[in-house]
């Protein structure tokens, strides 16, 4: 019997949900990309993927299993509308110690016959890079290839203004913890607005996290803010079909965890 | 072989579940251990690789970990580092470490280190069971 690892890196092990980013505009909402996240092989102990992660930075084996991720994200991808943009999720470290990542990243779209435009690489952080420089190189070369930047979880841990200013990115992703009860929070309200402000500058779009109750929804609206994403518009599923199906209109679920 | 027992939460209502860490590099020994304490109603992560059992720590908290001494088959590490690991992140977790021979020299370093039981293999799982139990009582 092989390691765990072994088991990860089989093809087809890592599972992939859809996400959906969308757009909110006077009464009407479209996908405006779909993130897709990873879960560990069925039935293991590394399901989770913060518990996956996390073995493979014990294992030092990070950028495999980012690259394996990455790999399996396109894959699934494939079945998404041809328009639609994949958000896909890579460490900061992984990227600062993988100089050939975006040649990676440009092939893999090709083998997947997605257009690497279509691509928004987000930029997860558990630790800063060792390396900012080497981890510049690679966002620029990402950069070259076509694909857009997302900073994730900003406000939260390593995702700071030093990582904003090292990724310039083209997406704010707000941490759910400064919108989950933004409605009834005047300071979590100012600090949604400082963050639209900072990121009009680097011309970027500001997505909200953690969308759960109409009234953050209108929060953030209130903010400026149209760009969302949470449990209010449905959980992650498997299902190509409801990532672009809710883009006929307000999606149906929404309502259904009213504040 | 690693798993998670199915369901973590339970039914609706009941009392949350205790949570176990198994750690063997044996699945012969993991698996029907695994199954006995899934049964009795525990969570059950039974891992047979020291990282992977890091990377379990680190984000989950367990009310009881079995910790075989001499699991090194898929790594370099045995029971007595995971315990010193889990005492690094936690007082609270309690920790039995299985062995078919113990020295006297191991029993006293693991005592040193916190553990709660050093118990002879092999254990009839009914009696482990109701050690368990005992050890996390009144949780």
């Amino acid at each position: 019997m092989g390691c765990l690892l072994d088991r990860i890196l089989a093809p087809g092990a890592l599972r992939v949900r859809f996400h959906p980013v969308y757009e909110i505009q006077a009464g009407s909402t479209a996908t405006h990309y779909v993130e897709c996240l990873i879960s560990g092989p069925h039935g293991t102990t590394v399901e989770a993927p913060e518990i996956l992660f996390e073995y493979a930075r014990k294992m030092n084996r990070e950028a495999d299993v980012d690259r394996a991720c990455v790999t399996s994200i396109l894959r699934a991808a494939g079945r998404l509308p041809g328009e639609l943009r994949v958000g896909v999720n890579v460490h900061a470290t992984t990227l600062a110690m993988d100089p050939e990542f975006a040649v990676f990243l440009g092939d893999a779209a090709s083998a997947a016959g997605i257009a690497v435009e279509r691509l928004v690489v987000e930029v997860v952080e558990h630790t800063a890079p060792r390396d900012m420089s080497a981890f510049q190189n690679v966002l620029d070369g990402v950069r070259a290839v076509g694909a857009r930047i997302a900073v994730d979880d900003v406000g939260r841990g390593q995702s700071n203004f030093m990582m904003i200013l090292a990724c310039k990115p083209d997406y704010f992703k707000i941490d759910r913890y400064f919108v989950h009860g933004s409605h009834a929070d005047f300071h979590r309200q100012a600090v949604l607005a400082s963050l639209v402000h900072l990121a009009r500058p680097f011309g970027a779009r500001v997505v909200a996290e953690g969308i759960e109750l109409e009234a953050d929804l209108e929060a953030v609206r209130a903010a400026g803010i149209d760009l969302v994403q949470g449990f209010l518009f449905g959980e992650p599923g498997p299902s190509a079909g409801l990532a672009a199906g809710a883009r006929a209109g307000w999606p149906a679920t929404a309502g259904s965890r009213r504040s | 072989m690693t798993k998670s027992s199915d369901d973590e939460t339970g039914s609706p209502g009941a009392p949350p579940r205790k949570r176990l860490l198994l750690f063997d590099d044996e699945p012969a020994i993991t698996a029907p251990m695994a199954r006995y304490f899934s049964n009795l109603g525990w969570y059950v992560d039974a891992a047979g690789e020291f990282e992977e059992s890091l990377a379990l720590i680190t984000h989950r908290r367990y009310d009881l970990a079995i910790l075989d001494l001499r699991a090194r088959r898929l790594g370099n590490a045995t029971g007595l580092e995971l315990l010193r690991e889990i005492r690094r992140h936690d007082h609270w977790t309690n920790v039995i470490l299985l062995s078919a021979y113990v020295s006297p020299e191991v029993e006293e370093e693991a005592r040193e280190l916190g553990v709660d039981a050093v118990l002879r293999k092999p254990q009839a799982l009914p009696d482990l069971a109701q050690f368990a139990m005992v050890l996390t009582g009144g949780r």
